[in-house]
């Protein structure tokens, strides 16, 4: 299949953009926007505000916290006004627990952005609210990592009660075709994302079998319960470190004749992986001869770990799993769009991109090829993606939102990959933040 | 001459399978050879024997390496060699002792998958920390190279009219190295290239538990074109050192190993019998009870794997891994219970299989070892963990043990054990923490987790360990990166893999000359 026209993606692009909402309807989101562009200034502030954020869960007092912030803080050189007063305040102890509170609500408020509830049942007033505005949802849980084989076994029953929890919730709602269906078939409601790393604390980057040895019980366990739930299960990608494991993983069990009517099941493709084409036709390849019921769902991303592989890479004298210059990286992920597009129906597609022209041009492709608008998928993320997802649904399109559920506080490892992404001097959304104009975002890569 | 710049050598990128397959081609391309012939080396005369044997610890019946049983006699031919053939050495011209090195650095990385398989087989070494070994006694040629080339040029020093100041450093002469087998290829590859790096001639004495890997430093040495007299091998035991350290013509003695040899070492060294006309120099690298800071902040989800891999991997035999972690109170039963959870996860088996984490311990007295003190901690204290998983019935495998509650002064917190146990004690803050630091005599590396900068800045004030780690794993110190050794009894405060190590291989000799003849300068 070849790209689409640039005429083509400009045009659709603009739609949607026209399409987002206006922050006068979101005063508190224009609030958080101008208090990340207000950090992303500052590479010695961002840096502090990230480590303060990433330390909250394990203070112990509101002192103890402002104790932290005054210490990070301290570090910043040249402080804008204001901090110096957080500063002069973190000299006593009531000053200290006026400032530890205010901080400790403020970064509640910051992950109430990017967090929907503590467990997928307290989230079902948004999945509720979400579904009916247009918007499917993949559940994601947060928590501490895996090093034991009890917090594997913990986090396997989470899963497990997840799936249950969404398939309650979701039975309940209303119909919604185009979420519901797409010309390969119908499509499942509750859908749960889930990190091997999680379902086993012996994931090694140098031995592989070990780790896919270790997750395989736990990872049949749910793919079971998600068939007998008509749930689909999504295994999300991690570091580079994990992917032979992973992929491997999931190709296997899901080659099993137990799983081969069910469940609908899928997993990520990370288009800043130099290797990712090879790893594509590789799933691709398999998807083919699978012989499944279910199509196999692939999550194109350009991938969350940038920062960890490049430093990774560099402490050790490798030269880096992924793409280094941006455009590369866009490029690689307009050709596996196509790719992937082209696999169908051994393939579902989903886009999973904030960046307006990577949006477009899978639209633009979509169209080109004559399928039908639904017949592929676009994924956003909670807090981060809200106003493309908005246009998205308004357009009509299949469009789901990757939803963290769990602890607020401990959840903020998360939080902070999903900040340090968004004020990324790169990044799409930064860009877009900084006013860009919406030709140069859309241009090709 | 000049060299481009040092950087370290990559390891091997494991996570790709072409990786993994290179070592097991290279252990396949090994295990025919085995048992290497391993020769005395005086000079140009080689002498092959079988009375000294090393045997796979994780397989006691299979020999790695035969080699002959250098006695003092020996050690008096070989530094004889080594005294005559110095002035020759220290005459070479630096850089081209610099190229020699350079030279045996690539002879060792075309091979780096044969000789890390001979670690994996003669010591155990999991894959991973096999290729470290490998890749770091690359480093030390080419950093040391380097670092010879440099001091070469001389210090620089004042300058005033009519007065010519000039600094340099002069080879020192015959050095001694006596290596232990838990770095059987970086250390003394370290230690000699110093040595030979400055113009010194060396004799080395491998542990006896790894005459195979030491012989391949001394091969790669000659192949690179260190002469044949500037570099001996005398695989041999204990008397053989104690011989070294006593002869009269050496000038330096480098040593790594436990602080009891060390000591010995040290004293011995302090004897100038009659005739002999100057004072040794010992550089000694010795044990260490390294503790880890843990403070209530940390993040348990980094420190746990951290601690674990410091304390566990390679069944604890590195000097550097940790001892004790001193856990702040309001977390440490959470700590305490993840990593009693993931000592279960580790893996021990044999040291070729991609994911051990640990293989078995040198030989039977360290497993004996082990057990007395795993005995020991049970009496005094309770085992919070011990591997459950069913461990190889030969070889000297010990199982992975967490203790906890043990009483302040208790061997177990006290003693190095150089084995795969690990105390945990409760502290009320990090002050309590560093004050048991700070009880001990050992100052090798030390750990800290905690995310407040204030904190970070506080220990590593008042904590007197020649390497702190902080919020990581306490191993793995990279030439030039982590220029690594310790103060107090775990040595003599030098830093292998650094800027100024190589000073403890020369002399600094200052030549002032009178420029002013007849009140002009000339």
């Amino acid at each position: 299949m070849s790209s689409p026209g640039d005429a083509e993606v400009l045009k659709i692009g603009r739609r949607l953009a026209s399409a987002f909402p206006s922050t006068s309807r979101h005063p508190m989101k224009a609030i958080d926007d101008r208090a990340m562009d207000f950090a992303s200034q500052d590479a010695e502030l961002r840096a502090a505000l990230f480590r303060f954020v990433d330390v909250v869960p394990a203070c112990r007092s509101l002192d103890d916290l402002a104790r932290h912030l005054t210490g990070f803080l301290g570090e910043v050189d040249d402080k804008p006004m204001g901090l110096d007063m957080a500063m002069r305040m973190g000299n006593s102890r009531p000053g200290r627990a006026t400032l530890g509170a205010a901080a400790a609500t403020g970064v509640r408020h910051m992950a109430h952005r990017f967090i929907v509830g503590e467990t997928p049942k307290d989230a079902e007033r948004i999945m509720r609210s979400l579904w009916e505005d247009g918007v499917a949802t993949s559940v994601d849980l947060l928590g501490e990592a895996t090093v034991t084989a009890d917090e594997a076994d913990r986090y396997a029953v989470r899963c497990a009660d997840a799936l249950e929890a969404l398939a309650a919730v979701y039975g309940g709602l209303p119909a919604r075709p185009a979420l519901e269906a797409d010309s390969m078939g119908p499509i499942a409601r509750a859908n749960l994302s889930v990190k091997v790393s999680a379902l086993t604390p012996l994931l090694r980057p140098d031995a592989p079998d070990l780790g896919k040895r270790d997750a395989a019980p736990r990872l049949r366990e749910l793919l079971r319960r998600a068939k007998a739930l008509d749930a689909h299960l999504h295994i999300d990608m991690e570091s580079f470190d994990s992917l032979e494991a992973i992929t491997e993983l999931v190709l296997e069990v899901l080659s099993e004749d137990e799983f081969r009517d069910g469940p609908s099941a899928g997993l990520v493709l990370q288009a800043y992986l130099v290797d990712s084409p090879a790893t594509c036709d590789e799933i691709v390849t398999w998807a083919r001869q699978a012989d499944r019921a279910h199509p196999l769902l692939v999550r194109l991303v350009k991938g969350a770990y940038w920062d960890h592989e490049v430093v990774e890479a560099a402490q050790h004298g490798w030269s880096a799993p992924v793409f280094e210059v941006k455009a590369d990286c866009d490029r690689n992920f307009e050709a596996l769009t196509l790719r992937l597009l082209d696999a169908r129906p051994n393939v579902r597609p989903a886009i999973a991109s904030h960046n307006l022209r990577s949006v477009a041009h899978a639209i633009a492709a979509n169209r080109a090829t004559g399928a039908d608008a639904r017949d592929v998928e676009f994924q956003v993320l909670r807090g981060l993606g809200d106003d493309l997802q908005h246009a998205l649904a308004s357009e009509g399109l299949r469009v789901r939102t990757y939803c963290p559920v769990g602890d607020l506080v401990a959840g903020m490892a998360y939080l902070v990959r999903r900040l340090l992404e968004n004020t990324s001097q790169q990044g799409f959304l930064q860009m877009q933040a900084e006013g860009h104009a919406l030709e140069e975002l859309l241009a090709a890569p | 001459m000049s060299l481009s710049n040092f950087i370290n050598e990559p390891i091997l990128e494991l996570r790709r399978r072409e990786a993994r397959d290179a070592l097991q081609a290279g252990m396949a391309a090994l295990e025919p050879r085995l048992p290497l012939r391993v020769p005395m080396l005086i000079g140009a005369e080689r002498t092959e024997g079988d009375d000294l044997v090393s045997t796979d610890p994780g397989n006691p019946d299979r020999p790695v390496a035969l080699a002959p049983l250098a006695t003092p006699a020996d050690a008096g031919r070989a530094v004889e060699v080594a005294a005559a053939y110095a002035p020759r050495w220290a005459a070479t011209p630096a850089s081209d002792r610099a190229q020699a090195l350079v030279r045996a650095a690539g002879w060792m990385r075309d091979r780096r998958h044969e000789l890390a398989a001979l670690c994996v087989r003669e010591c155990a070494k999991p894959w991973a920390e096999a290729d470290g070994d490998v890749a770091e006694a690359i480093d030390f040629l080419e950093y040391y190279a380097r670092g010879a080339l440099a001091l070469d040029r001389g210090a620089t020093i004042i300058q005033v009219p009519g007065e010519k100041n000039t600094m340099r450093y002069a080879a020192r002469g015959v050095c001694v190295v006596i290596a232990p087998w838990n770095f059987p290829v970086a250390i003394p590859t370290g230690m000699v290239s110093a040595a030979l790096a400055t113009g010194n001639t060396a004799v080395l004495k491998p542990a006896e538990q790894s005459p195979g890997c030491g012989a391949m430093v001394v091969e790669a040495l000659r192949a690179g074109g260190v002469p044949a007299d500037a570099i001996g091998l005398l695989p041999g035991e204990g008397d053989v050192g104690a011989a070294l350290v006593a002869d009269p013509r050496v000038q330096t003695i480098a040593f790594t190993g436990s602080a009891p040899v060390g000591l010995g070492i040290l004293r011995a060294a302090a004897e100038a019998p009659e005739g002999q006309m100057h004072l040794k120099r010992v550089v000694a690298e010795m044990g260490g009870k390294n503790c880890v800071i843990v403070d209530s902040d940390a993040d348990l989800d980094d420190a746990v794997p951290a601690i674990v891999r410091s304390a566990f991997v390679y069944a604890g035999q590195k000097c550097s891994a940790a001892a004790r972690v001193l856990v702040h109170e309001a977390i440490a039963d959470a700590l305490v219970e993840r990593v009693a959870g993931a000592v279960q996860t580790l893996q021990v088996g044999q040291a070729d299989s991609f994911g051990t984490d640990l293989g078995p311990v040198i030989e039977r007295e360290a497993q004996e070892r082990v057990e007395r003190y795993t005995r020991l901690a049970a009496e005094q204290g309770t085992i919070a963990a011990r591997h459950a998983g069913a461990l190889p019935e030969r070889g000297w495998f010990c199982a992975p043990t967490v203790a906890t509650g043990l009483p302040q002064g208790s061997p177990v917190l006290v003693e190095e054990i150089f084995g795969p146990v690990l105390a945990i004690e409760s502290v009320r803050n990090v002050e309590e923490a560093l004050d048991r630091v700070d009880g001990l005599p050992y100052a090798l590396t030390g750990g800290l987790f905690s995310r407040n900068p204030i904190t970070v800045e506080r220990v590593a004030a008042r904590t007197p360990v020649g390497n702190l780690y902080v919020n990581r794993h306490i191993t793995g110190a990279m030439v030039g990166r982590q220029p690594f050794g310790g103060n107090r009894l775990s040595g003599t405060g030098t830093k292998a893999g650094g800027p100024d190590y190589l000073l403890q291989f020369v002399e600094p000799r200052v030549v002032t000359e009178n420029t002013v003849r007849h009140g002009l300068v000339v």
